[in-house]
């Protein structure tokens, strides 16, 4: 039992920051951004060429967080802003270009080789017939600590109570006096920043490669659509329940069914299993299960 | 503007096939498709080194046919559809007679098939699905396949007493090839194969296939994956505690030509031999040239498909394929770095030694 927990709270420190990006900036710039996904993997390499340059993980974290940020905002800036006049279609299809430059750049700069942060494998540690390791526990309180975080910011300060008028209503929130450039940019620096950081504790637990953000592509908006799109605290429970999906489905002994014991559904149908989830939930819940404000996709 | 063009092309023209006929008249060329990057990159680069010994070396002796012998290497990606696009290059465009590669089966058998119809000779250095063996007419192994692995494999494990054991490998001809052997032979020896999971490549994570395959409990976990994935997999088999079993790994330097030391140590397994008569002067240039013992043993295997080629070349006493399929079917037994190799009806080797090993701090044999 506390294995399975274990397994499901790795799976979900792996999509959860991703996700909760992801959706914190649909709440006001109203397009799926496929190429959210890249800037994990953009900030799993920027962190790792950081530690190759001399800096010590947690300085290398940071600067990776602050500059996928920063490409986060001029990305938006530059290209998404001006497309979603087209319509967000078109900007998804921008952001799906995007992506694509943004894996060439990568093989070319570092190749398809998978990279790792530290040469040595930290000894794991053992609670009865339960192991977990160093890094999946950071990886775990890394991502916790962040949710809460987050719902403190949106929740508890001016900038949170600017953000949810502007996502709520942009008209009023401006009429109210609320900056919305400003509030949009630093949303968007955010969500680059939680990208970074998800990708950079996927790449602590896994290796840090260039499939790791499409990898992350499904997955991630199965959680960040069934939390509902825009709702960042909501995509945190999706990427809960797609865990414990994922997890029961694997974790199953389907002996039973054919009279024998260890017989497992291949993981290779394990993402079939979230997407199961995914449909059964939007056909009862089409605006997601944690749905509270966004009608208009 | 017309005309500009027409003199333009026409000088390009000259030029190249200049060249061309040039290159035709000083060397002959010989194919080669390795994974130079993707999941087994090292051991495509030991090939490539491989290559490059047998190349100097048969230079270094008159060449073939009284030229300089070339072998023009393209990089698959470790992709199926990257490799037919060279293979189809090297064919069309540099006219090889002969095309050696890939490493992985799942590739191999798709370039190897192409290279055949296409009237060419293929030669397969790297590769052990028993599919191979249906490529067809025109294509010669110079490794031992998997019904002669397995065996070695299986009787190798059943012998240390392990009765119960768990297998995981590829989801590609390869894996599937030699899981279905292994169980075959492990289970005639009356031992019981609990669990077989054939992995898809290219994850970042084998986590959870290893979690399925711990819950039988058993006695030791025989497997074998390519350099980059098998280090995702030792990795996670030690952060799950899984290394305190026994791990086997078939061809041993390939499952752990990427992974770090410590998660590796005290594995045993099975490698293709790479000391036969001739292995010791390999190792030897080898060193001298690269500064570094071989990586892996599969760099033995491209030097001997040279030099397999070379000869049959030489004994052709022409480039065409034709000439070149029936010398390789008449070629007898080729003493090379890897041992005997002779080839039975069906181009395969029909002879492969094995050596019997144990990863500590590197391969070594036990």
């Amino acid at each position: 039992m506390l294995q399975f927990l274990v397994d499901v709270l790795i799976r979900t420190s792996d999509i959860m920051l991703v996700a909760v990006g992801l959706s914190v900036v649909y709440s006001l710039v109203r397009f799926p951004n496929v190429a959210h996904v890249q800037y994990a993997m953009l900030g799993a390499f920027a962190t790792l060429g950081l530690t190759r340059a001399g800096l010590p993980f947690a300085l290398a974290l940071a600067g990776s967080c602050a500059g996928i940020g920063l490409v986060a905002v001029v990305l938006n800036t530059l290209v998404f802003r001006r497309l979603l006049r087209s319509g967000s279609s078109i900007a998804m299809i921008g952001s799906l270009a995007i992506s694509m430059i943004l894996i060439a750049v990568v093989l070319g700069v570092a190749g398809s080789r998978p990279w790792r942060y530290a040469p040595t494998l930290s000894s794991p540690l053992q609670v009865g017939t339960t192991v977990i390791s160093i890094d999946q526990l950071t990886s775990i309180a890394c991502g916790v600590g962040c949710i809460g975080l987050l719902a403190v910011l949106l929740f508890r300060t001016n900038v949170g109570r600017s953000m949810r008028a502007m996502s709520s209503n942009p008209a009023l929130a401006a009429a109210t006096g609320v900056d919305g450039a400003r509030v949009l940019n630093g949303i968007t620096f955010l969500s680059g920043v939680l990208a970074a950081l998800g990708g950079t504790m996927l790449g602590l637990t896994e290796t840090v490669h260039v499939g790791l953000g499409s990898n992350l592509l499904l997955p991630v908006f199965a959680a960040a659509i069934l939390g509902g799109l825009g709702n960042p605290l909501g995509a945190a429970a999706g990427a809960l329940l797609i865990s414990i999906a994922e997890t029961l489905v694997t974790n199953v002994d389907f002996g039973w069914v054919v009279g024998g014991s260890d017989v497992y559904v291949p993981v290779t149908y394990v993402s079939a299993a979230s997407f199961v989830i995914l449909l059964v939930a939007l056909l009862f819940k089409p605006y997601g299960i944690f749905d509270r404000e966004v009608r208009r996709v | 503007m017309k005309l500009a063009k027409v003199l333009y092309a026409s000088v390009a023209a000259t030029v190249l096939s200049a060249a061309a006929g040039k290159s035709v008249a000083q060397t002959v060329s010989v194919g080669a498709v390795l994974p130079l990057t993707g999941a087994s990159a090292s051991v495509g680069d030991d090939q490539r080194r491989g290559i490059e010994l047998a190349v100097a070396q048969v230079n270094a002796r008159n060449g073939v046919l009284g030229r300089k012998l070339q072998v023009i290497v393209e990089d698959s990606g470790g992709v199926a559809a990257t490799a037919l696009g060279a293979a189809r290059k090297l064919v069309s465009v540099n006219k090889v007679p002969v095309v050696l590669g890939e490493f992985s089966s799942g590739i191999t058998i798709p370039v190897g098939e192409y290279v055949v119809q296409q009237g060419d000779v293929h030669i397969n250095i790297g590769s052990s699905s028993p599919q191979i063996r249906k490529i067809g007419d025109g294509s010669f192994s110079v490794i031992g396949l998997d019904d002669l692995s397995a065996r070695f494999a299986a009787t190798d494990v059943f012998s240390q007493k392990l009765k119960d054991v768990a297998f995981i490998a590829p989801n590609n001809s390869y894996g599937q090839g030699v899981a279905a052997e292994f169980r075959k032979r492990f289970e005639a020896l009356g031992g019981k194969v609990s669990s077989v999971v054939l992995y898809s490549e290219g994850q970042s994570t084998y986590r959870r296939e290893l979690q399925q395959m711990s819950r039988s409990r058993p006695q030791a976990y025989v497997y074998s994956a390519y350099g980059q994935e098998a280090a995702t997999i030792n990795r996670e088999a030690y952060e799950l505690g899984l290394n305190k079993t026994k791990w086997y790994g078939i061809y041993l330097t390939m499952c752990t030509s990427d992974t770090v030391p410590q998660a590796a140590q005290g594995q045993e397994g099975l490698e293709v031999a790479s000391i036969g008569q001739g292995g010791k002067s390999y190792e030897d240039a080898y060193r001298q040239k690269y500064n570094e013992a071989p990586k892996s043993s599969f760099g033995s295997y491209a030097y001997d498909g040279v030099m397999v080629a070379a000869a049959a070349i030489n004994q052709a006493g022409s480039t065409d394929p034709a000439k070149i399929r029936a010398a390789m079917r008449a070629l007898g037994a080729y003493n090379g770095a890897t041992g005997t190799i002779a080839f039975d009806a069906g181009g395969q080797r029909r002879e492969q030694p094995y050596d019997k090993v144990r990863f500590d701090t590197k391969v070594v044999s036990r």
